[in-house]
């Protein structure tokens, strides 16, 4: 199984385990037991004390009633503690008041560590629900026979148990009962897990755990990590990301004009994460920046160097017009009779520029050896998949690392990609010294596994009653599930062709449109010429301006209402009929969240001149996770300018049970933002081997005055809890593109929409 | 014959030189011992720190975190950089030897103790202009100042320029000796203004164009406002390009607190002006100086219209919200909105209003330029309050485009020409002039 | 060689071009100021000199000679600064990276403007970047902590102001 499918279903595959209760350090270690009963040797301490657990779920409560709960989750910004730990602290009727969180550092016993793809709260809700029962059956249990009352007769609520008019809290069950307990994978099937009325904490809204040390400046972010006798470093980073070895180092400017100054380093990396680096040193993170700066640097560079963003696209559409380039990812059968009998067609292209990340914190790592350890300390979304990287890059063994773990000055899938850990491993190393590496924002840029460009052409066949009869989408993109984990970690097609399901999610989408044809493309020249990769949605923030742009304008080609056009096709039959656990409903649930959006945001309703409503629906990340979603936006086109301004967007998602609303909401009120942001005001290209843009002198992310009024709601649902994290990413852009036509007429194919584009698509609508 | 014509030219020219020469002679003073602090009423010591004050002798005669008036601070010129002179009281590397005498005649002609002539760097040709009471006050208050040992720095001012004789050509060409007499239909109030304005302040010095010799140009061309030592001077008659008039009362407030809501702050040179000079003087001269001013440019009887300035405003804030931003706009959003926004309650003095600045009006962008660049410290303008440089924030097409769009949306003046070129040069003058 | 006081502390910082960032963050130990941009364009950086913000990554050291900074950990002595308080009552921080610099642009611009329309706060805080995109909750907090203010202060009557829907149910 590949990393990314492992990623995805960590801990599902606990629920065959057993479950054990042991005393430790004075109070209560619980945790999944490795097999799924415990051998006739063991007991629950002695398991406890051999290790014998899945450590990366459990928690442990004190004699003071504390209940610690272990997070493997990077907290980047979604309060992840604060849900998790509300899952497992619900079923276990605590306190609320006595729960605490503690993000672990990385050690094989962790297991899987990764945080992205909107996973955590939907892959971890079922393990610690069936944790919390079990502490909670025990506790009751220990505190009747304290109480001398029968367990029957028993209930718990907030730390307490209750039973014949009396009560015991939780801490002085822990104080003077004995709680050790093992339960069998059968016995845990079996354990009540409370329906949703009972819940006492779920679907609440609660301070995030995180926010007070937000406000006053005591949260510890990667780019605070000291270490007495650190180094501090800046790279000079190649004119290439892959292409470029250092020719020459003439650090002679550095000597004389920066104190402080103290080497610079010509990484040798063997797992070529870095090549061409050269990491300059110094005693302060100023010294080594104004250093890195007059450090000259002599490379040779490959092809790549001459790369530029059109030649990328160009690239692009030569594969596109290739039939047999790319992986079927979805391929039913009757697709080019469809096409050959259609009484009409529609075919259009559309793509997007390449957009940075810019996680307002760059990407900085402190790395030393320790005990013949070593240790990284940084900010990380996916520290299984760098560990064996940095193993290489070290030539030692992976269980020789440990990463340890700090807040996040913001993800957005930038922090999946570890590969900043390695230069400063390389230099400490190197050096034999610790060695503190911060980028400069420039240097982040240039580095960033940015959002590839895009090209795709969408093509549909309508009979003569104006029906869907067939439908293909080709995508070409850079892959990064190729470009950060390697060509071994890649899924296969039903034709057998390895493809990136990042690259491609989104584009099988739940409307029935006869046969249906997707192809997933590799622009390999995006993946020589830089590395891909994960940015907020991922693919979905492409194939979903496409797909949904599309929507529209078929609509409009067939005369019928977007709306309306979208439901006739989201009827829940056949494949999209939807499957328990994670989907079901099926499609009949997008088509309830459009039906209300589509009354929430007026839709149909008068506008003035020049202004027009459009909208957009989606299922998140990938069909067998699926987020329902919709957005609505309502924009003003200028014609004399082309400027855009949007007046007011609503969203509309169904993500199952909400575990916390608040959160849940200010998830949706960023991605929703993020979707704006793509849509109109960010956005780079590649130029000649590197991004243009490196700093906000010319990247241009949304800011305050461009946060339009939102409105925002979820479906209420005791479903599977599912992701929020990027969802509506998706469905903004294209909104926003479909509201620009109803506006002015003017159809915008590409990301971002700038004003130019809008003029130009004005002179092509008037030209008709 | 040829010969002879040679010889003729020859001779003449001999004779221009010899007579250059006559005329430059001037004898020299004999030194004096050192003048004990005593020997000067403390009230006229104290009328003479005001009177400095009035000059800014301080501003010109101390470099950058150097002592007080001894001297060393850059003058870049069009002829080359000279730096100015050691005039505490040290015997040998500063004035301690000069008798009044000598000092009166160096403010008055130009001309040192030993004497050579002084290069008009000096504004002797405005000094002339003072009492000899106020020249007495001075000499007692320069004397009893701290000695300090600091060699003159030689001028990079090239031969023969640096021939210090020929200063008496320049003399003979530009400079009329005569001192302050009131002017007649003109109140007192206003005679003092021109009197410290043009005398001790020497006001037009920067605020005057130069003709190629180096000289201020009168007629409408004086105070048509100049660029100076990589600053624009604004004009001070009635061209000045204020959106909102400089009544007498918005010149006193700016020159008595370096500050107003309505013209923004004074940087540089202006702010020792006033920070370092002028706030040694009483308020009513302060009240002088605006008179006389607010005169010259014809706003005595001007009033403010808070509907001009709240147009200004509303069309700097309109502009700053356009919902797609690129260039001059979004950097302005990203770089300067922060500190500079201004609601229709008005402008606050610590938020410089753009939309009414002069910096943005002016003929001549260097002053908005460089302020971009280097930004003002805590010491000038508003006292502890500070913008920083973005001189390494910004590209040069990249000021060049923030000043290019303040400029067309907070003004109806025409765009200034050349502009990144302009930004690319200052960078470039600065980075020398630093070092 | 710049001595200055920092959160009411006299220090000193032996180079004068270093930036106040580095110096603060470095020297003063002191790490709730963030480096964002290094260019004075995301407000990441903000401190207060003299009590106004500026962007201390470009503000070289010698120029706060003799002045007096605070930085996210001075401007309350508990924590429980009106604006602090607000921000968690709003639950602003997302990521929290960029909320030191929010929060100091914020105290300055509720000196300037006590009682801020949606235009004053976007045009003040726009150069304060937020990359999680938490705007509409800063503009909530920041209304909020307007509203305390104004109540703590003797002229208080008018502290209600109008949300304009920014925030939704
Ligand atoms: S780090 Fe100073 S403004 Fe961005
Ligand atoms: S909260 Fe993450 S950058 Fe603002």
């Amino acid at each position: 199984m590949n990393k990314f499918r492992s990623a995805k279903s960590n801990g599902r595959g606990l629920s065959r385990r057993g479950f054990l209760i042991g005393a430790a350090s004075g109070g209560f270690v619980m945790a999944f037991s490795r097999a799924s009963v415990l051998l006739p040797s063991q007991t629950p301490a002695s398991a406890i004390a051999d290790n014998d657990y899945e450590p990366n779920i459990w928690f442990r409560l004190q004699p003071d009633g504390i209940i610690v709960v272990h997070i493997i989750r990077a907290e980047m910004g979604q309060h992840v503690g604060t849900s998790l730990a509300r899952i497992l602290a619900d079923e276990l009727e605590a306190d609320w008041n006595q729960v605490r969180i503690e993000h672990v550092d990385t050690d094989p016993k962790w297991g899987e560590m990764s945080t992205g793809g909107s996973w955590s709260v939907w892959q971890t809700f079922p393990i610690f629900s069936r944790a919390g029962a079990a502490g909670r059956i025990a506790l009751i249990e220990e505190g009747a026979r304290l109480l001398g009352v029968p367990a029957a007769s028993c209930q718990a609520r907030n730390s307490q148990v209750l039973g014949g008019g009396r009560s015991i809290s939780y801490a002085e069950i822990v104080q003077r009962g004995d709680l050790t307990r093992s339960y069998s994978a059968e016995q845990m099937a079996q354990l009540p897990i409370k329906p949703p009325s009972e819940r006492r904490l779920i679907g609440i809204d609660t301070d995030a755990i995180d926010i007070p040390d937000k406000t006053d400046g005591q949260a510890i972010y990667g780019i605070d990590a000291e270490i007495e006798g650190m180094v501090h470093a800046s790279p000079r980073i190649p004119p290439t990301r892959q292409g470029s070895t250092v020719v020459s180092v003439d650090d002679s400017q550095a000597k004389k004009q920066v104190k402080g100054y103290l080497r610079s380093i010509v990484l040798e990396d063997p797992s070529n994460t870095v090549p061409g680096w050269v990491v300059v040193c110094a005693d302060s993170t100023w010294a080594a920046m104004q250093a890195a700066r007059l450090v000259d640097v002599q490379w040779s560079n490959d092809d790549t160097a001459a790369v530029s963003e059109i030649d990328l696209q160009e690239h692009a559409r030569q594969l596109i017009a290739d039939p047999e380039q790319g992986a079927r990812v979805v391929a039913d059968a009757g697709v080019e009779d469809a096409f050959a009998s259609a009484t009409s067609t529609l075919e259009r292209s559309y793509s997007t520029a390449s957009v940075l990340h810019f996680q307002l914190e760059p990407v900085n790592a402190l790395a030393l050896q320790k005990d013949g350890r070593w240790e990284i300390h940084t900010g990380n979304q996916w520290q299984t998949l760098i560990l064996p990287t940095l193993a290489v890059a070290l030539g030692v063994e992976q269980t020789s690392i440990i990463m340890r773990t700090y807040l996040l000055g913001g993800g957005f899938g930038r922090r999946l990609t570890g590969d900043y850990a390695v230069p400063a491993a390389l230099a400490a190393k190197a050096l034999g010294r610790p060695v503190k590496l911060t980028l400069t924002r420039e240097d982040d840029a240039h580095f960033d596994p940015f959002r590839s460009p895009s090209v795709q052409r969408v093509m549909m066949a309508f009979d003569n009653a104006g029906k869907v009869q067939a439908m293909q989408h080709d995508a070409a993109a850079g892959w990064p599930l190729l470009a950060n984990a390697g060509p071994d970690q890649m899924p296969k097609s039903s034709d057998g062709k390895p493809y990136d399901p990042f690259a491609v999610a989104g584009a099988d989408h739940w409307y029935n449109v006869g046969a249906h044809r997707v192809r997933c493309i590799q622009n390999d020249l995006a993946n020589r010429a830089f590395r891909p990769g994960w940015l907020r949605s991922v693919g979905p923030g492409w194939t979903n301006f496409a797909l949904e742009s599309f929507m529209d304008e078929a609509a409009h080609q067939l005369q019928q209402d977007p709306v309306q056009f979208r439901l006739g096709m989201l009827d829940a039959s056949g494949k999209n009929a939807g499957s328990a656990p994670n989907a079901v409903g099926g499609a009949s649930r997008q088509a309830a969240v459009l039906r209300r959006l589509a009354e929430i945001s007026g839709w149909g309703g008068e506008l003035p001149a020049g202004t027009g409503m459009g909208i957009a629906t989606s299922f998140g990340q990938e069909r067998d996770m699926p987020t329902w979603v919709a957005c609505a936006a309502q924009v003003k086109v200028d014609r004399d300018s082309g400027q855009v301004r949007v007046e007011k967007l609503w969203a509309v998602a169904d993500a199952g049970t909400i575990v916390h609303p608040d959160g849940a909401l200010a998830q949706m009120e960023g991605a929703t933002y993020w979707g704006l942001s793509m849509a109109l005001h960010e956005g780079t290209r590649f130029e000649n081997g590197r991004v243009r843009d490196s700093n906000l002198n010319s990247y241009t992310p949304l800011r305050m005055t461009d946060a339009v009024p939102l409105q925002i709601e979820f479906m209420p649902s005791t479903e599977v809890p599912v992701g929020l994290g990027e969802p509506a990413t998706t469905v903004v852009a294209p909104a926003i593109a479909n509201a620009i036509f109803a506006a002015s007429g003017a159809r915008v194919r590409q990301l971002p929409i700038r004003p130019d584009a809008v003029l130009q698509a004005l002179k092509e609508s008037a030209a008709g | 014959m040829l010969k002879r014509i040679m010889i003729v030219l020859l001779g003449m020219a001999t004779l221009a030189v010899i007579g250059i020469f006559a005329l430059a002679y001037r004898p020299a003073i004999g030194p004096v011992a050192v003048p004990a602090a005593s020997s000067f009423a403390p009230g006229l010591i104290a009328r003479g720190q005001q009177l400095a004050g009035a000059g800014y002798c301080a501003t010109c005669h101390t470099r950058r975190g150097g002592e007080p008036y001894a001297g060393g601070l850059p003058f870049p010129t069009p002829f080359g950089t000279m730096y100015s002179t050691n005039i505490t009281p040290d015997p040998v590397t500063g004035i301690g030897q000069w008798s009044e005498e000598a000092f009166r005649r160096a403010m008055h002609q130009g001309v040192a103790r030993d004497g050579s002539h002084l290069f008009p760097t000096f504004p002797y040709q405005h000094f002339n202009l003072i009492t000899d009471e106020d020249i007495s006050a001075l000499y007692a208050f320069i004397m009893t100042r701290k000695p300090v040992v600091a060699e003159a720095r030689k001028s990079d001012i090239p031969f023969p320029l640096n021939v210090r004789a020929l200063q008496a050509g320049w003399k003979l060409l530009n400079f009329r000796e005569g001192q302050y007499g009131p002017v007649d239909g003109k109140d007192a109030q206003w005679n003092r203004g021109a009197y410290l304005a043009e005398g001790l302040g020497h006001c037009s010095a920067c605020h005057s164009p130069r003709n190629k010799l180096g000289a201020e140009k009168s007629g409408d061309q004086r105070y048509a406002g100049a660029e100076i030592d990589h600053w624009y001077a604004p004009p001070l008659t009635a061209a000045n390009p204020a959106a909102v008039p400089w009544t007498p009362d918005e010149l006193y407030q700016y020159l008595r607190e370096g500050a107003t809501p309505l013209h923004g702050v004074a940087t540089d040179v202006m702010s020792d002006v006033i920070q370092k000079g002028l706030s040694e003087l009483p308020d009513q001269d302060i009240r002088a100086l605006a008179t006389y001013f607010a005169d010259r440019m014809g706003t005595s009887g001007a009033s403010i219209d808070r509907d001009v300035i709240n147009g200004e405003l509303a069309k700097a804030n309109l502009a700053q919200h356009s919902p797609q931003r690129d260039g001059g706009q979004a950097l302005y959003l990203a770089a300067c909105s922060s500190c500079h926004y201004n609601n229709d309650a008005g402008p606050q003095l610590q938020r410089p209003e753009l939309g009414i600045n002069t910096a943005i009006t002016a003929d001549d962008p260097t002053t908005l330029l460089r302020v971009i660049l280097q930004g003002v410290s805590v010491d000038q303008g508003l006292p502890g309050v500070m913008m920083p440089g973005f001189g390494h924030s910004m590209s040069d097409a990249q000021v060049a485009q923030l000043a290019a769009w303040l400029r067309s949306s907070r003004s109806d003046r025409p765009a200034w020409p050349d502009l990144e070129q302009r930004v690319t040069r200052l960078r470039k003058d600065l980075a020398a002039s630093e070092r | 060689m710049s001595q200055f006081l920092l959160n009411g502390r006299e220090v000193s910082v032996a180079d004068d071009q270093t930036p106040l960032l580095w110096a603060i963050r470095d020297e003063l130990k002191l790490k709730g100021t963030k480096f964002g941009c290094g260019i004075g364009m995301c407000g990441a950086c903000t401190v207060h000199l003299n009590g106004r913000a500026i962007r201390s990554c470009i503000t070289p050291v010698g120029a706060v000679a003799g002045q007096a900074v605070t930085t996210i950990e001075g401007l309350s002595p508990d924590g429980q600064h009106p604006l602090q308080k607000a921000w968690v009552a709003a639950q602003a921080p997302q990521c929290g990276y960029c909320q030191s610099g929010q929060i100091m642009q914020a105290a300055n611009l509720l000196q300037d403007f006590p009682n801020p329309s949606d235009q004053d706060i976007d045009a003040v805080m726009s150069g304060n970047l937020c990359r999680c995109m938490t705007y509409g909750r800063i503009r909530e907090a920041i209304h909020l902590a307007a509203r305390e203010l104004q109540g703590q202060s003797a002229t208080a009557g008018n502290a209600g102001h109008p949300d304009e829907g920014q925030r939704h149910e």
